[in-house]
């Protein structure tokens, strides 16, 4: 449980001249944590976790993935990593089941290889009597499922989810974090993001609060809320980042 | 170099799937629209203009519509692949996966190759169905391939630059489609004066139909060779400028 599924070094990110999105984060994500990443607003999450995937370029810092530079060694680092984004996308011109396929595809899978995770993946997100429609055809719920089952195609080691239940209704958030739970049993390591801190706080073993692009609190749910003394994470969010529910 | 073969083969089946799955937008348009020109050019304008270079008129235009379905299918297959791709949220979600920029690029333009040389055969019969005899069917298989391949990697610049389906649609009425026009389609280009003369020889698309109408019905504007030598180049160039803008991730990278 040593070995360090993901590595930040000094991460800083500007978009503009005057603008830091990100500044000096310092993380490190052990194998098999469930890693919950909590800020408000513009605190610099989407961009920490787009640096991982590429997605961002990184102004100065470094990255590593299971010890390996996610630039110089991009494809162990990207094969070892599915993500499922806040915006969800849409694909018009295919099936869900076709869709999964190409995902493994692009990860190196082929489509003989494939066929038993696909229908593994379909079954435990409850899409498999929908595998054969296309997208505009699902509801948003089962788009957000889709999602996860895309992130989870070429079976990563490393799950992360941006958001993964907004917008979803309760019903369906409790069958999430139970499938979350599940795959965290299985030995994933999963980074979350997330605005509902009773979800963060249900799920994650570990927990980082960012806020103005810099990494604020990181510890334990139960040490950061001994730390300022509080019952609840969300009156540990709102001490830490000096933020009311009004805000 | 590729590495990641199935994914390359995967990335490359699902754009040729992709305008498959909607042949009717990316297919049909092409043969109705030379159709159409073929009947307003050729039949209805032929009594006027009998003859270009001792070719009938009707001949004479047909490999520049051929030439024209070309351009436009292979420009919009990928242009309108990675715009399309950007403004759904697709594309970030493809970027993330071990697939290089050169495997990224190529994949696009093999998909909009792929369309522009089956809307190219297509014309092409047509063209044989109204009477054309190909002088040379090696080159015009080649060249209907090259020029595919060339505009595809145009395409795929073009849409990773663009924000907007406006200014996709602005390159492609206010470059392509006057670029074509004033390749020399309708006419020869020696009917022009010295000035049009000149700046036709610097359009690329001039030099592609003119390959084409020399290795179809041997007659041409310029010498076979420079012609073929100069889509080439323009290939190269091309491809060249598609996979490095792949590779700096301009406009798609942060």
């Amino acid at each position: 449980m040593n070995e360090i599924a993901i590595h930040i070094n000094n991460l800083h990110k500007k978009y503009d001249e005057t603008v830091y999105a990100v500044q000096g984060i310092n993380l490190s994500i052990r194998k098999g944590e469930f890693y919950g990443l909590l800020g408000p607003n513009g605190a610099g999450k989407s961009t920490t976790i787009n640096a991982i995937t590429s997605l961002v370029k990184p102004t100065e810092g470094d990255i590593k993935v299971f010890d390996r530079d996610i630039v110089s060694d991009f494809r162990y680092a990207r094969s070892k990593i599915g993500i499922s984004p806040q915006e969800i996308s849409n694909d018009w011109f295919f099936p869900v089941e076709q869709l999964l396929y190409f995902q493994a595809g692009f990860y190196g899978i082929k489509r003989k290889d494939a066929k038993e995770r696909i229908d593994f993946i379909l079954n435990k997100v409850g899409l498999y009597n929908h595998k054969d429609k296309k997208m505009r055809q699902l509801s948003g719920g089962m788009k957000r499922r889709l999602q996860i089952a895309r992130a989870l195609a070429h079976d990563p080691d490393i799950l992360i989810l941006d958001e993964p239940t907004a917008g979803v209704d309760v019903a369906l958030r409790h069958d999430l974090w139970n499938f979350l739970q599940q795959l965290h049993k299985e030995g994933k390591t999963i980074l979350l993001t997330t605005h509902y801190i009773d979800e963060a706080e249900l799920l994650c073993e570990k927990v980082g609060i960012l806020n103005n692009g810099k990494l604020i609190a990181e510890d334990t749910v139960s040490n950061l809320k001994s730390s300022v003394d509080k019952s609840k994470l969300e009156d540990v969010f709102l001490e830490l980042t000096g933020r009311t529910l009004n805000d | 170099m590729i590495r990641n073969w199935v994914g390359f083969y995967t990335l490359s089946s699902r754009e040729i799937l992709r305008f498959f799955t909607v042949w009717k937008q990316t297919i049909i348009p092409g043969i109705v629209t030379t159709l159409l020109y073929i009947f307003v050019f050729g039949v209805a304008l032929e009594d006027r203009i009998t003859e270009i270079d001792g070719i009938s008129y009707k001949m004479y235009i047909l490999p520049g519509l051929l030439m024209m379905n070309v351009i436009t299918n292979a420009v919009a297959n990928t242009a309108s692949s990675m715009l399309q791709m950007k403004l759904l949220q697709t594309l970030p979600e493809l970027l993330i996966t071990p697939l290089s920029s050169l495997e990224l690029s190529v994949s696009f333009i093999i998909g909009g190759t792929v369309r522009g040389f089956v809307n190219g055969i297509l014309i092409l019969l047509i063209c044989i169905m109204a009477g054309m005899e190909i002088r040379d069917p090696i080159s015009t298989i080649f060249i209907i391939f090259i020029v595919s391949w060339s505009f595809s990697s145009l395409g795929l610049f073009i849409g990773q630059m663009s924000d907007s389906w406006d200014q996709l649609a602005l390159i492609q009425n206010f470059v392509l489609t006057p670029l074509s026009f004033l390749g020399g389609i309708f006419y020869s280009v020696n009917m022009l004066p010295e000035w049009g003369l000149a700046i036709s020889k610097v359009n690329p698309v001039f030099y592609t139909i003119n390959s084409l109408r020399y290795a179809t019905l041997g007659v041409s504007d310029a010498p076979f060779f420079n012609s073929m030598v100069f889509i080439i180049l323009f290939s190269l160039l091309l491809t060249t400028l598609a996979v490095k803008t792949m590779e700096s991730g301009k406009k798609i990278r942060f």
